[in-house]
Formats: structure tokens, sequence, C-alpha cells
């Protein structure tokens, strides 16, 4: 977008990944400027979670790279210090309190107890006194519940580069509707890089400047956000099931 | 229904995940099985051979009648470490017209199919064939042989009934344990007689074939006992989330938050150690691996040998550190994204693992000081054995845990349970117990047994000295291997 700066914060150069022969993702390049919040749609299996993975260091590349401020992900750890990600539950460690595992959290990501704090204030509305203070380890919550513990740990440190997967996925309407004020706002006042995939093409609408399609890990659409984005989404996707019709 | 929820089970076991990995450990387990099996049978066709050698003068039905008490309660204890009551996952049927009662008599009879219920029938048939039908008559033989069946499958219910407490009321299974020490005791300094009781008991079987029933009895008594326990907690939310517990504050020292990341994930294993039942069952075996000196120490044959008292001492300072490092990433599995994805350096990462694994290994070093009642030399390689634990075996440990990539349930009990074992955890043991002592017997045949000894504390000292350069050995190590473990980890 204009008027933001053109620094380049992640860029990804002929990544490719297949399991047994199969190619399950092939992105020959892609440039993710600083303060862009980017949106990744794409059916099941279209490759969205490995390329996340891949981002993340988690998985091996086949070919090609990923770096994030100029540094490779896979050679250096710099990036660690910089992002912060929500991909799946394997993200909590369930047998710790909710407040046990922001605190690791905290202390993991180098913040202080009044960052703590401020972040528990912040976060008030955000946990509807259905997380805090209840006596419950993280694996005995609810999977709506769990998910929220994994967002708010996800964004309390302020990080530069956020990446999450599926994150309105099983989140009650007031919670999505919340998680969506966060995220316009951060994008305003921070400048922060956001990565989120999404089946719900109306939530990834909102939040996004741009919407990457993947399909069946092919880049097929890179869309810049307008008041019709929601429109070219659904276009695209009922294209698709007249083409195979 | 019985038949679907067997095809059910069987479903699930061979298309698990680990299932093809399982086949070789359980090939190795059926050929031991078949083994024990030939051993027992041959046991019960010449115990009485053995019986009438030792005591010659009388009856060895009265004997072995004798021997039964004993048998039962060995029975008892081994079956408490080593059966599994494993799960069934009955929420998948609890919404089906299927009544309550069919499903708790499922869970409750599963339990029949223990291997433990059918080993010791190759001892007593033999035998009542052999001895009591000749001897006594045929029917006798056949009501001894009931009698002894319907106890073994009343030891079965018995078992499965307290395992299952342990998870919900541990005090009722502590004073089972209390109530069976006590006899044991008493027996020990001849206060009773468990053998003349037992002689006298099993013997009323031939004189009053009536007492055949008490046994029916009893077994009838646990099955119901058994079926009321769970029968009661058949709602998916009572099996699966436990009482409203006020959360444990292990490890919340002070000091641990006083050094940072470092204390921070020192705490964080701990309450990993402390809050799942397969770490929290290893940390109960604790006292086998610390009491273990207590076989060997009061023998004067070993007392000369020191080789085996090195292995002794490996076993016990650093048993539960193999346990430990064996798994140190594996325990992780769970959550291993998050490990890798948050600004944790590795460096500090494997540090961790390395304090973690001498902190576990001190406790037991620690717990074995009072040997030192059995002569100094017993503390001398106590000694020399903790250090080489620490300075070098941890290394070999870590190494060896990065070929480690099954994931493991945290939730499911450790003996003998070997899922997200793989081979190189066993391949891991051997140096561990056999370095100690290769290094201390050329020293020994010289006849410098004291110098032996301290050459294997030198080489843990050595290793201390230079444990970064160790551990950064094991870094690469990790680095190279840390994607395949992440995806072996991830899968379920």
């Amino acid at each position: 977008m204009e008027g933001k700066n053109n620094e380049i914060m992640i860029e990804v150069k002929d990544l490719s990944k297949a399991y047994d022969g199969v190619t399950v993702l092939n992105i020959p390049g892609l440039k993710i400027p600083k303060g862009e919040s980017f949106g990744l749609v794409g059916n099941n299996g279209a490759g969205k979670t490995t390329f996340f993975r891949l981002m993340l260091d988690l998985i091996r590349a086949n070919s090609g790279t990923v770096m994030t401020k100029g540094k490779n992900v896979s050679k250096d750890e710099n990036w660690k210090f910089h992002t912060a990600s929500y991909l799946d539950d394997g993200f909590l460690i369930d047998f710790l309190t909710p407040e046990e595992f922001f605190r690791f959290t905290a202390n993991v990501r180098s913040l202080t107890e009044g960052d703590l704090s401020e972040f528990y204030i912040l976060f008030k509305d955000f946990f509807n006194d259905e997380i805090l203070e209840k006596g419950k380890l993280i694996r005995d919550l609810s999977r709506g519940n769990q998910k929220k513990v994994g967002i708010a740990a996800t964004l309390m440190s302020d990080p530069e580069i956020i990446i999450m997967d599926e994150p309105f996925n099983s989140l009650d309407p007031t919670t999505q509707i919340r998680l969506k004020i966060i995220l316009n706002d951060w994008r305003k006042d921070k400048n922060t890089t956001m990565l989120i995939s999404s089946h719900d093409l109306n939530h990834v609408s909102e939040v996004c400047d741009r919407i990457v399609i993947l399909d069946k890990g092919n880049i097929v659409k890179d869309i810049h956000s307008s008041n019709n984005t929601l429109k070219e989404l659904e276009d695209y996707f009922y294209t698709q099931i007249y083409a195979q019709s | 229904m019985f038949k679907w929820f067997i095809n059910h089970e069987w479903k699930r076991a061979t298309r698990s995940n680990v299932w093809h990995k399982k086949v070789a450990t359980n090939i190795l387990m059926g050929f031991l099985i078949f083994m024990m099996m030939l051993y027992l049978l041959a046991l019960g066709l010449f115990v009485d051979v053995i019986i009438r050698g030792l005591y010659p003068d009388q009856d060895p039905v009265g004997i072995l009648n004798g021997f039964l008490v004993y048998y039962f309660l060995i029975d008892l204890i081994a079956r408490f470490y080593l059966q599994q009551v494993s799960a069934f996952t009955i929420e998948s049927y609890l919404h089906l017209p299927v009544k309550r009662s069919t499903i708790t008599h499922y869970v409750v009879l599963r339990t029949i199919t223990s291997i433990f219920n059918y080993l010791p029938l190759f001892v007593f048939i033999p035998f009542a064939v052999k001895v009591i039908a000749p001897d006594y008559s045929v029917v006798d033989a056949w009501l001894w042989l009931l009698t002894l069946i319907f106890l073994v499958f009343t030891n079965n219910f018995i078992i499965s009934y307290l395992k299952r407490q342990l998870g919900s009321n541990p005090k009722v299974v502590g004073l089972f344990a209390i109530f069976l020490a006590i006899f044991i005791f008493l027996d020990y300094f001849d206060v009773i007689s468990l053998s003349s009781f037992s002689t006298f008991a099993f013997g009323l079987i031939f004189t009053h074939q009536i007492t055949v029933i008490i046994p029916v009895v009893a077994i009838i008594g646990v099955y119901i006992l058994n079926y009321n326990f769970l029968r009661n907690r058949l709602y998916s939310e009572e099996i699966n989330i436990r009482k409203h517990k006020k959360i444990d504050s292990i490890g919340n020292i002070r000091y641990l938050r006083s050094i940072g990341l470092t204390g921070e994930l020192i705490a964080l294993e701990m309450k990993l150690m402390w809050r799942n039942k397969r770490p929290r069952t290893i940390i109960y075996m604790l006292p086998l691996f610390v009491l273990y000196g207590f076989f060997f120490y009061p023998q004067e044959i070993y007392q000369e040998t020191f080789g085996f008292l090195i292995f002794v001492g490996v076993f016990m300072t650093g048993g539960m550190m193999l346990n430990y490092a064996n798994y140190a990433f594996g325990w992780e599995s769970s959550y291993f994204d998050t490990i890798l994805t948050n600004n944790i350096s590795i460096d500090r990462y494997l540090k961790v693992k390395f304090l973690n694994s001498i902190i576990i290994s001190a406790i037991c070093y620690i717990l074995t000081i009072p040997y030192l009642f059995f002569g100094w030399e017993i503390l001398l390689i106590n000694t020399v054995t903790f250090l080489y634990n620490i300075g070098l075996l941890v290394f070999v440990l870590l190494y060896m845990a990065t070929y480690n990539k099954k994931r493991m349930d945290l939730s499911k009990g450790s003996v003998f349970n070997y899922q997200g074992i793989g081979a190189s955890n066993w391949l891991a043991m051997i140096p561990a117990f056999l370095l100690p002592v290769i290094v201390y017997l050329p020293f020994s045949f010289a006849g410098y047994k004291i110098a032996g000894l301290m050459a294997i504390g030198v080489l843990g000292l050595i290793g201390l000295i230079f444990y970064k350069s160790l551990l950064k050995i094991v870094k690469n190590q990790f680095l190279k291997r840390r994607y395949i473990m992440a995806e072996g980890f991830r899968e379920r």
C-alpha cells in the first residue's frame, strides 16, 4: 500500500515442498512488504499450512528459501525474535494453566512483569472471564477457549510478524469480531506484518490488504484489497465449481 | 454388540500409525512369551519331582498348596506393575442405542484377555493331571484346578479395580498395599504362617468339596465391584476431566524464577513430569531404582566383585536419568513446534536438558548415600558412577534421543509401554551399562581396584570440564535431526 514504507519483510524464492514425489507447494517468488496484512485462502490441501510451516522453519523445503528481514529462516535463528505464530494446538502446552502458559511465553519473549500485566488489561475483554483464574489446565478448556489462549499468546509480545493459521475457526462470534478489531487496529497503528489463513472469505477480506489464493500448492490469484475483494474471491470459487461440472 | 466392540478395537490397533513400527516389538514379546510358556510347562511337568527331592516324606500336593498363597501375592504385585488396563474409547458408543450395562460389562470383561491369566495354567494343569488326579481323584483334580483358575481371575479383577482406583482415589490402593505388607511382615517374623494357612485352605478342597464355592463368590464379588465402579463413571466428562482439583504450585520455585528463561524451562519440565500420567509413573518407580542396591549389598559375594557393583551403581544413580534423557525431546512431542518457533536458542534448550539430567541423577545419588552403611567402597562406586553418568553418559543419551521421532502420549502409563520408543533408545542403553565396567576391568586385573574406580570418575570429570564442546556435538546433531523429529512428533 502507498504511504507505508516499502521495506520487504518476507521474501520467498523458488520455494517448493514435495511429499513422496508429489509437489504440495510451489512458489516461484513472493514478496511481503513490512506492515502488509496478507491473507491466504484455499481449499483443503491447497498448501496453506505447509507454506506457514516452511516460513517457521518447521519443515525442510525441497528447494528455495524463505527470507525474513533478509535472513534465511532455516540458516539463522534471528527470525524467532520478531515472529510470533499460532498454527494449531501443537503450539499450546496443554498441561499448564493459561496463566502459567502466558508467563512462560512472556519469559521466552523477554517481556517484563509490567508488560504482562498490561497484556492482561488489554485482553480482558477478549478473554471474557472464561480463561483466567479458572484453576483449569489448558487441556481441560474447550476448543474455542484453547484457541483464545493460543491467539492471545501470539499477540502478547507485540511482534513484527504474526503468522496465524485459521485464527477465526472455532471462536465464538463475539470473539471473532473482537479479534478482527484487534487485527485491524494493529494494522493501522503498529505496522505489524500479518499472515493469516482462513476458509472464511468474509473474515479474510475484512482484515487483509492483500489476499492470495492457493490451489494445489500454486498461487493462482494475488488480489490487492479493494471494495469488491469479497466478490472477486467468491467469483473465483464459483467458477471453480462450474468449471468442474 | 461385543462382536462390534472387538472388531473396532482390532481395527483401532492395526490401523494406528505405530502399528507397523510395533510389529518388531510384538514379535519379540511373542517370542518371549512363548519361551516363558515352555519353561512354565516344564516346571508344571516336573514340579512334583522337585518337591519330592526337597521334601521326600511329604505329600507334594500339600507342599505346593503351601506355596500357593505366596504365588498369588507375587502375582498381585507383578500385575500391579506390568498388567495394562488399557483404555477403551466408550465415548463413541454412549450416545447410540446400546445399553450402558452392555458397555460396562465389556469394559470389565476385556481385562481377562491379559496374558497373566493364562501363564499360570501351564503349571497348574500338568500338576493337576500328573499328580492330583492319580493321588486323589479326577474330581479332586478338577475342583483344585477350578479353584486356582477362579483365584487367578479374582486377582485379575482386583488389579483392574485397583488400577482404576489409582486414577480417582489412590488412598484405596495405599490401604490395600499396607494391608498386604502387614501380612507379609507378620509372616516374615513368624507371627503368623501364611504357608500353613495356605496348605490348610487349599487342602479343604479335598476334604470339603463344597469350599469350591468360596473362590466363585470371590470372583463374583470383585466382578461386581469393578462393574459398579465403572457403571457409575460412564459419563464421558467424568472420565476425561478429572475432578476440579486445585492446581499444584509445582515449579513455582522462586530461585528458578530468578534465573530467567533457563529457570522457566526447567520449571516447565517439572510441571510436565508431575502433571502427566506417563512421566509420573516413572517418578513412582524412583524407589525401585534406589532400593535396587539392597538386593546385592548385603550379600558377601558381591562385596568382592566391584565389576558388578559398578553396574548396580550406574543403574541406581543413572536409571532415572536414562528414562528422562532417552526421550529428552520426545517428552515435549505434543508442543515441540512451540519450542522450535519461540525464541529459545538451541544452546540454551540443550543446556536445560543437560541440567535436568544432572538434577535427576543428583537426586538419585543423594538418596543412595545411606548405602555407606555397607562400606565406604559402595559410596565410592556410586560417586564415580554418578560422575560418569553426568559427565559422559548424559551426552550419549541426548545424542541418541534425537533419533527418537515418535510422538509420545503422556496420558498413558509407563511400565512396559513401548509407545514412542524406537530402537535407538534400546541402543543407547548398551554403552550406558558397559563402558564403566570396561574401563574398570584392566585396572582390576592388574590388582588396582580403587584406581580402576577412580578412572571411571576421572572420565566423568573430563566430560564435565569439556561439557561445552560435548553439548556442541549434540547441538549439531539436533540441528540435523530437528525437521525429522518435528515431523514425527506431529504424527498422531
